[in-house]
């Protein structure tokens, strides 16, 4: 890098600069040594008064809208979903390029994965897999219990690391587990990979074959450098691969899996499953659980077996029936019917609109902000297209985050055509 | 739900959604006039205001067809009203500012035309608007607050019924208040019992409560609703133990125990069919019908699990 720039500077020649404008122009899908050398600090201008604070609001403003623009199309997601996560444990994790190693940082990581995914994905299953020394081990089986995954992931025992990682047999271990979950629901493989190699052993493009006739759908995190294996896991499965930069990229590659991915194929057919809604029961006398076998003194009942269960979501060890409430379904709804995403007003509409719609937030006013000042920094201003109100900056990465509706929506009377705010045209749930 | 450690320096803010429906408000068997009620409010209002040098309010109006905030007000033109009220020498300031802001505010949305009785149908009371406009406000002022010592609350005054369709706006709300320790109380001062906003108080840790005598209002307001946040963990407030929190079948909304649920649009029936009916999707395959129907079915009935005889069987005498 350093050479290139002063080259540059020294020889201004015709054939260097044509060569990096046509790879620039060509795709941005070229390795980061091959583009045009970034000055990235040349960003950060002051202003006439020799300021800086405008620039970092308005970069700090930027950072939190990126990302937010995701697809909102209402499409088939698949929501019933189960998950294996494979953690590589090979010596290569004790690396300390991510503080404070690798794999602290990934089992930290982890654990609030796994309480924000059932959040989103409340009737979703997640077993864990780790492997080292060539061999893969189950730490977790497929539940969609989160207390079960976070009590195994703060065991010591696995928390130890050696060996080589073996990418094929901790594939086949989740492959054989994976099978055997109903064809409605996702098969997903989330690959945390620190090390360079693998051990294997046979041939690991028979495993990924494998792996796409059974519609199962492999993602990577790669934690050193991009490894053409795993990319070819991830492209022939169709599943997304990233490589972490830093702590914050790599916590962000993680977050992504979270909100469900569309469906692809129609192969996946969709079935009516049928679902339990038990209700709570409070006995004045402690009797036995039918999960842990302990005495307790309340619990669920399942509808179709009585047997007495302590928590919900879950599978009643009897009668194999799911159980869940309905307030549990309805917290994926938000996944079938997202918020649009909100448009930046320019400047030159700015003076429309002095508050915020949702918090009464003051706006920044455009007569009061220099036009220097203004071609640096946002106005500040969010719109919803559909009911052209404006909101706030933090009202904006509240409502697409967290609230996942649309308070100028919400406030206007509902229009007579079915529109996405009302699905279930007379129906109601109590 | 992660224990919220409070103590007694915590100041509160208090978001009340109130409604203003008048189709509801109106109706000749209500046993309460709004502007009686609102004497009611009002006097809650101070009693909140009064209670900690640094307790903050807002109050959100959730009316046909439109959700708006009475106090603080906008910074709208008021057409053709004065711009400040006429300091009064003999009312506590803090007070009159917010009994006039949100008298002045309900007398503009009762005075605009009527709504409709079709616009009705279409939305009764806005409670969704209302619960996210009051999550933004709060989350505004979390964030505004260096100290931390914000302890925000919800409290409903509601006299409509459900709207049916407003079920996944306030989910969504319900969860949002979950995630961020905000417990919604509701009071349904008069009328049936709103099963949504029952589900919203049993997630979010809040009280619901019905009066039994709509005239007693201010009464159930102090006791039951005015103890902030730090007092609650002293308190044994009124409740309910149980709610339903079994699901209505969308085909002939009667309660299941078991029901089927479409996997990808989360819509619950009764029994099995071979379409969905929200999202359209065709299933692939008939699950086996309970045993016991095909024991007591008579010959010729239609039995989709068992072949069906090659030759049409004829008919018989």
């Amino acid at each position: 890098m350093a050479t290139n720039g002063r080259r540059q500077l020294v020889e201004d020649d015709e054939d260097i600069i044509d060569v990096d404008d046509s790879s620039l122009m060509n795709n941005q899908a070229n390795y980061a040594w091959e583009e045009e050398y970034k000055r990235s600090w040349d960003v950060l201008q002051e202003d006439e008064h020799g300021s800086l604070a405008g620039v970092v609001n308005s970069l700090q403003q930027a950072a939190k809208r990126k990302r937010l623009l995701r697809d909102t199309d209402p499409i088939q997601r698949g929501i019933i979903r189960h998950l294996f996560i494979i953690i590589d444990l090979s010596k290569a994790m004790q690396e300390k390029d991510l503080r404070p190693s690798r794999l602290s940082l990934t089992f930290t990581y982890l654990e609030a994965f796994i309480a924000e995914f059932f959040d989103q994905n409340p009737i979703s299953q997640i077993g864990l897999v780790g492997t080292k020394d060539g061999l893969a081990e189950k730490l977790t089986e497929l539940s969609g219990n989160p207390t079960e995954h976070i009590r195994a992931l703060k065991l010591k025992k696995f928390q130890e690391t050696g060996g080589e990682p073996s990418l094929q047999n901790a594939l086949e271990m989740a492959r054989s587990s994976l099978v055997h979950v109903p064809a409605h629901g996702s098969r997903e493989i989330l690959v945390i990979m620190g090390s360079l190699t693998t051990t294997d052993p046979g041939n690991i493009h028979d495993t990924i074959t494998q792996l796409t006739q059974d519609n199962i759908r492999a993602s990577v995190i790669a934690l050193a450098a991009e490894v053409q294996v795993l990319k070819v896991l991830t492209m022939q499965t169709k599943g997304t691969f990233g490589v972490a930069m830093n702590e914050g990229h790599y916590r962000d590659l993680l977050f992504e899996v979270i909100p469900p991915t569309a469906v692809t194929t129609t192969k996946s057919a969709s079935n009516l499953v049928q679902m339990g809604f038990p209700s709570r029961s409070n006995d004045s006398a402690a009797t036995l659980c039918a999960c842990h076998g302990k005495l307790t003194l309340g619990g669920y009942i399942c509808p179709r077996c009585n047997a007495k269960l302590c928590d919900i979501p879950t599978e009643c060890d009897i009668c194999t029936l799911t159980l869940v409430s309905s307030p549990l379904l309805a917290r994926s709804y938000h996944h079938l019917f997202p918020v649009e995403n909100f448009i930046e007003v320019a400047w030159k509409d700015a003076a429309a609109t002095s508050q915020c719609f949702s918090c009464q937030k003051l706006f920044l006013n455009p007569h009061k902000i220099s036009p220097q000042l203004q071609s640096t920094t946002d106005a500040g201003r969010y719109q919803c297209k559909l009911c052209e109100q404006t909101f706030c900056a933090d009202c904006d990465v509240f409502i697409h985050d967290v609230l996942h509706n649309c308070p100028g929506c919400l406030s206007q009377p509902r229009r007579k055509t079915g529109s996405a705010l009302n699905p279930g045209a007379g129906s109601s749930r109590t | 739900m992660k224990d919220i450690s409070t103590s007694e320096d915590d100041s509160n803010l208090l978001v009340m959604v109130i409604d203003t429906n008048p189709f509801e408000w109106e109706h000749p068997s209500a046993p309460l006039k709004l502007n009686e009620a609102l004497q009611h409010i009002l006097a809650f209002m101070n009693a909140h205001l009064a209670g900690r040098h640094d307790n903050k309010l807002a109050v959100i109006a959730s009316h046909v067809g439109v959700s708006k905030f009475l106090y603080p007000t906008p910074n709208e033109p008021i057409p053709g009203g004065k711009a400040l009220t006429k300091k009064d020498a003999n009312a506590y300031q803090n007070f009159k500012v917010v009994d006039d802001a949100v008298l002045e505010g309900i007398k503009r949305l009762l005075a605009d035309p009527k709504p409709t009785l079709e616009e009705k149908d279409l939305g009764s009371s806005k409670i969704a608007a209302s619960l996210s406009l009051g999550l933004c406000y709060i989350n505004q002022t979390l964030k505004l607050d260096a100290l931390g010592h914000i302890k925000p609350r919800m409290l409903v005054l509601t006299v409509s019924p459900d709207s049916s369709s407003d079920y996944i706006p306030i989910m969504n709300c319900i969860f949002s208040a979950q995630k961020a320790n905000i417990p919604i109380d509701v009071c349904k001062i008069w009328g049936e019992d709103a099963v949504f906003l029952q589900q919203a108080a049993h997630i979010t840790e809040g009280i619901y409560m019905r009066p039994n005598d709509p005239r007693g209002l201010l009464q159930v307001l102090m006791f039951s609703f005015l103890p902030d946040m730090f007092a609650r963990n002293y308190l044994y407030l009124p409740g309910q133990d149980q709610v339903d929190f079994r699901a209505a079948c969308f085909c002939h909304k009667k309660i299941v125990d078991i029901g089927f649920v479409c996997s990808v649009c989360l819509s619950i029936f009764c029994s099995f069919s071979p379409v969905c009916s929200t999202c359209r999707t065709k299933f692939a395959f008939q699950p086996l019908l309970n045993p016991a129907r095909r024991l007591g079915a008579k010959s010729g009935a239609s039995n989709p699990g068992s072949p069906r005889p090659s030759t049409p069987t004829t008919p018989s005498q």
